[in-house]
Formats: structure tokens, sequence, C-alpha cells
């Protein structure tokens, strides 16, 4: 009795101890050991890309985009260092000494074989195997990349073979390196005055040194961090940034929101949130159904922290999701990193319906294995540089963003959902015994029911994006890839639906075709951008494709197991009469 | 049914009849019980998935328009294999399946949920929203149609200071042969395109000479020609002209832009020699490219040539005050186009400033106009002209869907919850 009383608290005990364990990484770090204040040089205000962010994110995104990390890890005698501290040093180094200790840092990640050849690089070292590089390493042979890339520039982009693309790659890498070491990137020297634009460092170089209070500030901090003088760094930071709060009140206040936000990483934190929550509700299902109860204790409670971990993977999320609609003033969905996130994150509370109808932590797993799969898809999309750019002319509308967007978003997450459900139910059916009893068709249900709903969704979506292309270029259809994929995810929901009504499919037939909707919606959520391989997308689409074709075999391999006679199912196995006699009746919903 | 009984005791002959028309009335309930099946409808689904993806792959080949017509408008089309697996297998063209078009399927579609409306009609709280939905399915395909049948749209460019009052097609191109002699007015012969391809001679009545295309480029891109041929290879071979501008611009044909390439348009250039009678006169090349009229003299007429896009003129002109174009600060992402212009409409007595932005365009006389593009070096704007009766019908239609679907399914968990009122109650039991 006072066991059971004693467990009923362990949820609680394991969320409160994950939730002040992802708290406390949010934590700001302290000054560093030669008094320098990185926060406060950090959140300066700076412009890139088309907007005004923190000093700190223009590094991070810089680094992402160059070593594919956000950070420099320690290695050799290198020790580790952060994006904004890579940047400052880059930026500062002047005479030979400090120059030779910038250009050694290992930033450029190169990986093809070609390209490493291409610059006699080795695969390894005593540290181990290399696949990033440093920029002293590549100097002797940038003549010759330079001649491979004017004759990969030749070519038409679609007709760029792999070493071609990744020159190019390598190519502007080195050109964003280039550009801040020598001032040009970013546009440090903010508008003070009205009238003014923000402009590069390397405007104000020279003999008009002076200049405003801008100018002076990022001088006199890259000079006092070439000479080592930390505490004149911290001091000129913590004062330029006072400037900027007086001169650039939002643009200042923003930048700091953005540092706390970068820092906390909240969506890192959801995605191992979830594994944990993934862990303990796959336990609980284990668990009730090797001892073969329903009311097993120990699966109960491993099922509920299952379930409670999910509702705070969800709220980190959540936060994480809320904080960049405030950063941006956007609308969550603007770009194909933003929708993998939000992907996830819609997928929850629909999981959680499902959850409360099957009840067996089956939601649970699901919820977490999307929302962690999706971030983890995020993650990579994001490494192309900074998430929240500014938006392309046409798609500057917060409108169309927050409506077609969002819905159309939703019915991919709910297609999602229905095929990760009915992967579920044909797995557990096929190999394990936990498909008892109610499960049979309660499952089947939850699966029907998140059809309906992805059906409206989608179908609400792909119209209204049909009356946004309408209003912005007077097509309603125009039959583009991006438009048929969206009713391509349309038809298979409907297939679905109208497959159940005239009674041709019953669960297992839904099962099936839901899994097949994971294959069509990975199609237009990836694929159709994969069809003009753009100029923007070397590095990424081409393990992309990798990725896509690896997730539609394995969900054709799913809708192969399923083709075993459902007697023969593992779950259904001991009913068998019961389970024909329940199938010919069967019209779940 | 009501009326075989009422009619029924007035005799064996009357008998017979009604029953052969009983037959007949069976005859036509089992077609459209077959025809209202939901069996067929999954089947068109499915094919209109297969459609729309070859439709898609095809973009990579064919420009969207060429797709559109080819798959979508079309009542049957031959689906390349070669579209599904990767380029390096080199699989032939030839080898493709005879599939229905996007015409057959959607009038299919139509016809087979008119039939199960007709055949399983009946007006209840469950079967609201279904066929409200349906409705608006219907205005959906029937919205599609319109637009492919009666829309219409072009291109209008204008620059800085300059007027316009009409929009060039930018997929189809006219030969205009101009008959300069009257120097009060111009007479203009448009060939169309679809006459002009090669080994083609064009006679018209209002012309002292004939046209013979030696050559059509589709799709083409020009250069000149400097004292040696040692630039492109490919200048020294091929056509060459005699006469107007091609003596130093050759024109040379270029793949054809495709559909996942994004905002690129085919520009065609040709060839023409023109004879009067048997006398040769000359060889020319026009092309879409060039922007001025090439001029010359035939007995004693003078006339100009130029290949252009296909015109058609509106009753109203714009001219062009200011073109906008703002950049996101140091990036050449495009933050903003905007086009001031002045509307002219004598005849309706409208002279008024309008700002065309994106996502904000003008709509009048039944034109839409939107900013769509604009020309090198910001000094003009390209603003795309669509004319669709059927603009309307999509957002009736979308209404009637979502809200048709939301209170079919809203309803249907509604009443389970009061007590499974609705048993089985999708509304659309199958046809077995």
């Amino acid at each position: 009795m006072n066991m059971g009383r004693l467990m009923r608290w362990i949820p609680l005990v394991l969320v409160v101890v994950m939730a002040v364990s992802v708290a406390s990484r949010m934590r700001g770090p302290a000054v560093d050991a030669d008094g320098v204040d990185w926060n406060a040089v950090g959140s300066l205000a700076v412009s890139a890309e088309g907007r005004t962010k923190p000093l700190d994110t223009f590094a991070r995104s810089a680094l992402l985009r160059m070593s594919g990390r956000q950070s420099l890890p320690a290695r050799g005698e290198q020790p580790s260092m952060t994006a904004v501290q890579w940047v400052m040093e880059l930026m500062a180094a002047g005479d030979a000494e400090t120059q030779k200790r910038a250009i050694s840092r290992e930033v450029f990640r190169i990986d093809h074989p070609d390209l490493r050849a291409l610059f006699g690089l080795p695969e390894s070292d005593v540290h181990g195997r290399r696949t990033r590089y440093a920029l002293s390493e590549l100097m002797a042979r940038l003549p010759e990349m330079a001649n491979q890339v004017e004759m990969a520039k030749a070519v038409q982009p679609k007709q760029q073979d792999m070493f071609q693309r990744q020159v190019l790659g390598l190519n502007d890498r080195v050109m964003l390196y280039l550009a801040i070491a020598q001032w040009e990137a970013p546009l440090a020297v903010a508008p003070l005055a009205s009238g003014q634009e923000w402009r590069p460092l390397v405007m104000t170089a020279g003999p008009m040194v002076g200049g405003d209070a801008s100018t002076k500030a990022w001088h006199s901090m890259l000079e006092s961090l070439s000479a080592g003088d930390g505490a004149t760094l911290t001091r000129v930071a913590r004062e330029y940034g006072e400037t900027l709060r007086g001169a650039l009140p939002g643009a200042a206040r923003a930048s700091s929101n953005e540092v706390v936000f970068n820092r906390a990483a909240p969506f890192v934190n959801a995605a191992a949130v979830y594994v944990f929550a993934a862990v303990l509700a796959l336990l609980g299902l284990l668990v009730t159904t090797v001892s073969g109860k329903s009311d097993s204790a120990w699966g109960g409670v491993l099922r509920r922290s299952g379930l409670w971990m999910v509702g705070l993977a969800f709220l980190v999320q959540t936060i994480g999701l809320v904080a960049r609609v405030v950063l941006q003033g956007r609308p969550p969905v603007t770009n194909l990193y933003s929708s993998a996130v939000f992907i996830g994150w819609a997928c929850v509370p629909l999981a959680f319906m499902v959850e409360r109808m099957v009840r067996v932590g089956i939601g649970t797993i699901v919820a977490s294995v999307i929302g962690f799969s999706t971030l983890i898809v995020a993650h990579n999309l994001g490494a192309s540089g900074d998430t929240m750019e500014a938006m392309q002319a046409v798609l500057d509308s917060n409108f169309w963003l927050a409506t077609h967007v969002v819905v159309v978003t939703i019915g991919y997450s709910a297609t999602f959902l229905a095929g990760f459900l009915a992967m579920a139910y044909i797995l557990l059916g096929v190999f394990t015994p936990a498909l008892r009893g109610d499960l049979k068709k309660t499952l089947p249900k939850g699966i029907y029911g998140v059809v309906c709903f992805a059906t409206v969704m989608s179908f609400f979506g792909t119209v209204l994006g049909g009356i946004w292309a309408d209003q912005s270029w007077g097509r309603f259809w125009g039959w583009d890839p991006k438009e048929n994929g969206a009713a391509l995810i349309v038809l298979i929901n409907l297939i679905i639906l109208h497959a159940r009504w005239g009674g041709m499919i019953k669960e297992r037939g839904i099962a099936v075709l839901a899994v097949f909707g994971n294959i069509v919606t990975a199609w237009s959520w990836f694929g159709t951008n994969m069809l003009g391989v753009g100029l923007h997308s070397y590095g990424f689409i081409s393990s992309a494709v990798f990725w896509i074709v690896a997730f539609d075999l394995s969900m054709v391999a799913v809708m192969l197991v399923a083709a075993v006679p459902v007697r023969h199912w593992r779950s259904f196995r001991e009913g068998a009469v019961e389970a024909r006699v329940g199938g010919a009746v069967a019209t779940a919903g | 049914m009501t009326q075989i009984s009422t009619e029924a005791d007035v005799g064996s002959r009357v008998s017979t009849e009604e029953h052969a028309r009983a037959r007949g009335r069976f005859i036509v309930m089992a077609a459209l019980h077959a025809l209202a099946s939901l069996r067929l409808t999954v089947a068109l689904l499915a094919m209109s998935m297969v459609l729309i993806l070859a439709g898609t792959l095809a973009q990579m080949h064919d420009g969207v328009w060429t797709v559109v017509h080819e798959y979508f408008r079309s009542t049957h089309t031959w689906i390349r294999l070669r579209l599904f697996v990767p380029d390096s297998w080199g699989v032939s063209d030839r080898v493709a399946i005879l599939f229905p078009g996007g015409l057959t399927i959607g009038v299919l579609l139509f016809v087979n949920l008119v039939a199960a409306h007709a055949v399983r009609f009946k007006l209840s709280a469950k079967r609201v929203g279904i066929i409200v939905t349906h409705l608006g399915v219907i205005l959906l395909l029937a919205g599609e149609f319109v637009t492919g049948a009666f829309a219409d749209e072009g291109n209008m460019s204008i620059d800085e200071g300059k007027s316009s009052n009409f929009v060039e097609d930018i997929r189809t191109a006219e030969l205009a042969v101009i008959d300069k002699t009257d120097p009060t007015s111009d007479i203009v012969i448009a060939i169309p395109m679809a006459q002009l391809h090669e080994g083609a001679t064009i006679r018209h009545p209002m012309l002292g000479f004939e046209i013979h295309v030696d050559s059509w480029m589709a799709n083409s891109t020009l250069a000149a020609v400097t004292g040696g041929m040692d630039g492109d290879p490919r200048l020294s071979m091929g056509p060459t002209a005699d006469m107007g501008i091609g003596r130093n611009v050759r024109a040379r044909g270029v793949a054809r832009a495709t559909g996942v390439d994004g905002s690129t348009v085919d520009v065609p250039s040709a060839y023409v020699t023109l004879m009067d009678g048997d006398r040769r006169l000359g060889t020319m090349m026009v092309s879409v490219h060039l922007e001025p009229e090439q001029s010359f003299g035939v007995g004693g007429k003078s006339y100009a040539m130029a290949l252009r896009f296909k015109r058609t003129y509106k009753p109203y002109t714009l001219k062009l005050i200011d073109f906008k174009h703002d950049l996101y600060v140091g990036t050449n992402r495009p933050k903003n186009f905007s086009s001031l212009v002045r509307l002219i409409d004598p005849e309706h007595h409208v002279d008024r400033e309008v700002l065309i932005r994106m996502n904000e365009p003008l709509r009048y006389r039944g034109d839409t106009l939107y900013q769509a593009s604009f020309k090198s070096d910001n000094t003009g704007t390209v603003l795309q002209v669509v004319r669709n009766p059927g603009w309307l019908l999509p957002y009736v239609s979308c209404g009637l869907v979502v809200g048709g679907m939301l209170f079919h399914f809203g309803y249907r968990s509604w009443s389970k919850r009061r007590g499974g009122a609705v048993r089985r109650g999708d509304g659309m039991e199958g046809t077995r």
C-alpha cells in the first residue's frame, strides 16, 4: 500500500529532475579566465543576411556553415572555443603571430575525398580521423581551387557533378571566412545617427579611423583582444552595449534576448527529453506486455512517466517556438527548418488524444519518436546558416504564413502521425503480443480519427495556398511541384477514407495506406525541393536524398510486413477465431 | 415504384410496356450504381495520384505549360517510364504507358460524385456535411475547368515614364509583318506561332511576298558575329542571314526551359527567307530577343518585321510612374517590389494612380494585375495580367468543403459521444 503511494510520485519526480537539469544548462557563462565577458560581446547587435542579429547568432551560423558545428571543440593543444570567441579572434588578427593562430583553427569541414585530394589534406593525424581543416592548410592550393571554381561555374547548376558542387560550396565558405577576416561581414557598424545604414567595419578602416562611437568601440574591442587585455574588451563591450540600447532600443533588446535563446538551445534540449520519454514509455509497454496484465503497476508508472516526460519536452519545444515567433516577429513556420520543428510539435497534442484512447503508451512513444526525429531533421536543415533569415519578398506576408503555411504544416503533421501510429500497429501486431483485447480496435480507430483530421487540414491548407497564389500572382493552381505535392497528401488521405467507407479496407488496410502516407508526405515535404537541385543546396541535398530513399524503403518494408495474414500476427494469434469474426464486422470508426 | 402500381391495372398490354420500362429503369439504376461505386472513386483518386506524380516529375524535362497541357488538361497522355528512374539508366522515351489525362479523370470523378449522390441522396443531419463538402469539390473541379478553358494570362512590361495598353503571352510568339507604306496608319499582319514550323511557307493576300520558314528555334540565344569565328564554335555552323540585323547577330537553339527552373521562359527565334515569286529577296533572322522591328522594302512598299510574343490589346492604358525594388540591407535578397502606375481608361472616365505590390494586385475590368517581375537595372516593371472568370470559385469551394468536413466529422463525434446514435454513421456507407 505504502509502496503504491510512493510509486505514484515517480513520474513527477522524474520530470522535475529532468526539468531542473534542462534549466541548469540554460545558465549563461560567467566571465572567462582572461576576464572577458563574452556574453556582453556576443549580445552586441550587428546586421547580416538582411536582418539585425546579435554577434553571437552571426558567429554561430557562420561557424555552422563552415564546420557543421556551433562551436570549436578542443583538439590536440587547441582549446575549445565558442563561436563568438572564434569570430572575434579572426577579426582581431593583426600581426603575424595572431594571424597565424587565427588561421590555424580547424573550421572547414571537408568530407569529399576528391576535394581532400585537391588540397592534399590528410585523412587523419595523431589525434585521430579528421574531417575539419584550417585555412592555413588550404592556403597553398587556393589558386587551384579558384581554377576549379571557374570551371564549375561555367556548367549549368543542374549539370554540375558532385565534385563541382562541393568545390562551389567550399568556395562560398572560404569567401565567407575571408569576408569576416577582412571586416566585410558582418555589417558591424551600427546606424547610430538617423539616415545611416548598417556598414561593414572595413569601410571605416584606414586613415579615416576615428569615426563614430560604433566604429571606435569595434576598433577598441579588437585591439584589446589582440593585446590580450580582457578587462578593456569587457568594459568597451558593455559600454557599447549601453550605447546601442540608447540608440537602437528595439534591435538591442531583441539581440540580447536572442543570445539567451541561442544559449538555451530549447530544441536540442527538447530532443534529448523526447529520447527519455520514448525509453520510459517503451519500457512501460514492455512491462505491461510481459506481465500480461493491462493494469501492471510498474507498467503504469513507466507509462505515466513517459507521458509526463513528453509533456515536458513539448513544453520546452513550445517555449522555443514562442521565443522564435517573438524574436522574428513572424508566424512559427517560415522555412524548411522551422517546418520540421513545427511538424513534430503539432504531432504531440494529437498523439496525446490518441493516447487517451489506447492508454498503453503507444501514443506517447509515437509522439516522442516523431518529436525527436523531426528535431534531428531540423538540426540538419539548420546547418545551412541562420534559421531566422529574412523572407523573400513574395513570402513576406504574415497573414498567409500564419494561415496557409501553419494549416498545411499541421496537415503534414497529422499525416505523419497517422503513418507512425500505423507503423506501431503493424510492427507491434505482427511481432509482439502487445495489441491485446480492445487495442486491436481502438488503435485503428485512433489512426482513422487522425486521418480524418489530416484530410481536413491538408485540404484546407492546400486550398489556402491556392488562394494565396491567386492573390500574389493570379493563379489559383499552377500545377507546380510544391502544389502537386500538397495535393498528393490530400489524395492519399481521401483514398484511405473512401476505401474504408466503401468497405474495401479494414484495420490492416488503413494501417498500410497510412504508412504509404508517410512516403507521400516525405515526398511533398522534401522530394519536391530536390527536383530542381538549387544553387543553395549542394551539401544538404545529396545526403538528404540518401535519407529520403532510406526512409521510403523502410516504409515499404513495414508495408510488406503487414502483408502477413492477420491470423499469423503475434498479437492476434491466440484469439484467431475472435479476430476473424471481429474483422468481418469491423468498421472501426 | 409508386407509378408502376397505380398504372398497372389498366391492362396487360400496358403491363408489358411497364415491364419493359421497369427493366429499362433497372438497367439505368444498375449503371448508375456502377458509376456511383466507391471503388470507382478510390480507383480514380489513385489514378490522379499517379498522374500528378508523373506530371511533377515531367517538369524536370519540360516547361510547366507543356506539362499542364499534356498531362492535366488532356484526355489521355503517355507516361514515360524514364521519369521515374535516374537519367543514367538511359531508358528510352518510347517506353511509356497510355494513361487517362486530367480532363478524363476529372470528368469521371465528377460523374462518379453526381451519380453517388443521385443514388444515395437522402437529406439528414448526418448527410448534410458530406453533401456540402462534395458540392464544394464539384465547384473546385469546375473552377479548374473554367480556368483551363477560359482563363487568359499575359505579361505587361512598361518602362518608367512610358505607357502600355497590351499584354504579351510569353508562351506564344507571333511573326508580325507591318506594312508601313501609308505613313498615317500601319497594317499589321500577325502570323501565329502554330504556322511557324520549319519548312512552312506563309502566303497572305495583303503581302506582296511569301515567307519561307528556314528554321525555327523554340528557345534560343543570340550572339554577335565578331570579325573571325573565334568565339562559340556553334556559331560557325547553322543558318545565316543576309538581310537585317541577322548579318551581325546569330541565333542558335538552346534547350527548352523546364518547370523546375523557376521563372525562365522560352525565347524563340527563326530564320525566314522572303520570296517574291521565284525571286529570292533575302534571309532574315527574327527573334523575340530583338526589341526593334527590322525594316525592308519590297516592290515599292516598305515593311517591318518582328518576331514577338503574342499581343492582346486592353481597353485601358497603364503608365508607369515609378518602380521600386527594395533589398534587405547588405544582401541581394528582394524585400519588396512595387509599381506606382497611372490607370487610364477614357471609356469609363478613369484616370487615377494605383500602387501595385507583391501580394497586393490591382483588379480592374475583370483583369487582375500583379507585380510579377522587373527589367534589369530597375528601369521598368513587368506586370502579370490575368483574366479568369472562374477566380472566385475556389474561394467558395474552400468554404464549402472545409465547413462540410468540419460539420460531418464534428457531428459524428458529437452524436457518438451522446450514446452512439450513429453507429455506422460515416454517412457514406459502402455500396456493399
